[in-house]
């Protein structure tokens, strides 16, 4: 007859390896469930349709605009709109990483876990980095084959690392403002604006020496600014701009940073004011 | 149904729509807001093109920017909202053609949209001093509310084709920027290749920011604004008949499948 060895709890914590193997399961199993549960864009139809096709439309549209007006070439508009096609899913992503959970009813359940919450909110974005990666890479790969515009092969590393960057970067950007959705019932409407804005400040269809100096200050500490200029060099065989990435990752960084604050902050506020699943 | 009622319908439908999406914040982003970003984009890129003379036709293109993409939402989620709201069998199941329900939540929208051209407009004037000087004022006055009736009827085969859908919106999504291209919103289908050509005439939005743009900027005659405002309405009415066609063909099947709300 097999004998069932009694569970033992010897009463000590877990050591630094089990701590770290059980963060890093918070962060790819729970970011992965998170991203199937709360993405509502997964369906074929949805990815292709909005987050493939959409952003491929949209750099035709401005590369026709670039030709007309003769503002810049087409390299100019093919590179800033395929580093910020990211800004879809990224953004979208983000956000609704934090606030279909208050949506769908479950962010009581996921704020009474004890587990640390730095993991367990980045490991929502890590499916978004990705999903940005891969839309990125799409959309420059279908944009260059369409237009007929050719990138050394040598700036294809590089390049990757860039759009790797613009994407972690997007990702914290819509991280920070899902955090809003802790706080605010409308938070897709500043998505929305968000998105739109990276448009414009970003420097991907506006050369941004056209634009005011407040508006270059803003482009300055929003993602993907940095990366769409690198990227450009690349592509231009200017070789990797080292300063470009860092800047990019230094932006990324502070909107982590930015949005593990206002989550903590919208959460204790949430608890103090029983608000946290009041639509 | 009698033609006086079914203009009744319409009107009626109308004033409610215009009045339950002016009350959404998401309705009012999408039609003031975001179209303002574009505004400030394509003045900032007509200047740098050293453009100065084309400004208000930057700020009235993406006002007409605006008025599609309120269609092309608004036509998508007319018949999705109905379907989350549970109330699209019911819809359905009234004596009222299904055509004559969704055609003012369609034109409501286009409605909408001119508070993109409205905010466009005055968003250049104010913050950029666009100068207001229309080639015809009172034939712009005229254009805009023509584009609307147009791409609200357009809008109309739009939510007819949605109904089949369930993910309504993969294929809203992705029509934005082409049909901004295709009429010539901001870009002159000149710009674009040659077959291409055929698909911007056969839509109503082609002659719609045609004619808006004939008003808008000088050298135009009046015909020239004219004549595709009645372009846009002979083709709006066409789109609108092939809506009913469609309605009713996708009608009969949803019913005949009992997959009204799944589809």
């Amino acid at each position: 007859m097999p004998t069932r060895t009694p569970h033992t709890d010897s009463g000590s914590a877990p050591g630094p390896y089990r701590r770290t193997v059980s963060a890093l399961r918070l962060v790819v199993v729970g970011g992965a469930l998170s991203y199937r549960a709360l993405f509502n864009w997964t369906t074929p139809p949805m990815f292709i349709g909005t987050l493939l096709v959409g952003p491929l439309l949209q750099l035709l549209f401005f590369v026709f605009l670039g030709r007309q007006l003769h503002v810049a070439d087409d390299r100019f508009y093919l590179l800033g709109n395929a580093v910020v096609s990211a800004s879809t899913a990224c953004v979208y992503g983000g956000t609704m990483a934090v606030a279909n959970e208050r949506r769908y009813g479950t962010l009581g359940a996921v704020l009474l876990s004890p587990r640390n919450r730095a993991p367990l909110w980045f490991g929502r974005a890590i499916p978004y980095v990705l999903n940005g990666l891969v839309i990125s890479v799409f959309t420059l790969s279908a944009a260059c084959l369409l237009l007929g515009l050719r990138i050394p092969v040598e700036a294809l590393p590089g390049l990757g690392a860039v759009l790797l960057a613009a994407a972690a970067g997007c990702s914290a950007f819509g991280l920070a403002l899902g955090a809003l959705g802790l706080r605010f019932r409308d938070v897709f409407l500043v998505s929305n604006v968000a998105s739109s804005v990276l448009l414009l400040l970003t420097g991907a269809n506006v050369p941004r020496e056209t634009l005011p100096a407040w508006m270059r200050a803003l482009g300055d500490v929003l993602p993907l600014t940095h990366a769409a200029d690198a990227a450009r060099q690349l592509s231009a065989g200017g070789g990797l701009d080292g300063r470009g990435i860092v800047a990019e990752l230094l932006t990324g960084a502070g909107y982590a940073l930015l949005a593990v604050v206002l989550l903590a902050l919208f959460e204790r506020g949430s608890r103090r004011r029983a608000t946290l699943d009041v639509m | 149904m009698t033609l006086v009622r079914a203009v009744r319908l319409i009107g009626v439908g109308v004033r409610t729509h215009v009045s339950y999406m002016s009350r959404s914040p998401l309705e009012i982003t999408f039609a003031v807001l975001v179209p303002l970003v574009y505004a400030t984009l394509a003045v900032y890129l007509f200047r740098a093109a050293d453009d100065p003379d084309r400004l208000l036709t930057a700020a009235v293109g993406a006002g007409l920017m605006g008025i599609w993409s309120s269609v092309l939402f608004g036509s998508g989620g007319a018949v999705q909202n109905q379907r989350w709201l549970g109330t699209l069998e019911t819809l359905v199941a009234s004596p009222t053609p299904l055509s004559l329900v969704l055609l003012p939540i369609t034109l409501a929208t286009a409605v909408i949209g001119t508070y993109a051209m409205g905010a466009t407009v005055l968003w250049g004037a104010v913050l950029f001093d666009v100068p207001l000087d229309f080639a015809h004022p009172l034939l712009f006055l005229a254009a805009v509310p023509v584009c609307v009736l147009s791409l609200g009827m357009m809008g109309l085969l739009l939510a007819a084709t949605f109904v089949l859908l369930r993910n309504a919106n993969a294929l809203a999504n992705p029509l934005d920027a082409p049909v901004w291209l295709l009429s010539g919103m901001l870009v002159p289908v000149t710009v674009l290749p040659d077959w291409t050509r055929p698909v911007s005439w056969a839509l109503p939005t082609t002659w719609g920011s045609r004619a808006v743009h004939a008003a808008t900027s000088g050298g135009a005659g009046a015909g020239e604004v004219l004549v595709p405002m009645g372009v846009a309405l002979g083709l709006g009415a066409l789109y609108a008949l092939l809506a009913v066609l469609v309605l009713g063909r996708v009608e009969r099947r949803a019913r005949a499948a009992a997959t009204l709300a799944l589809a």
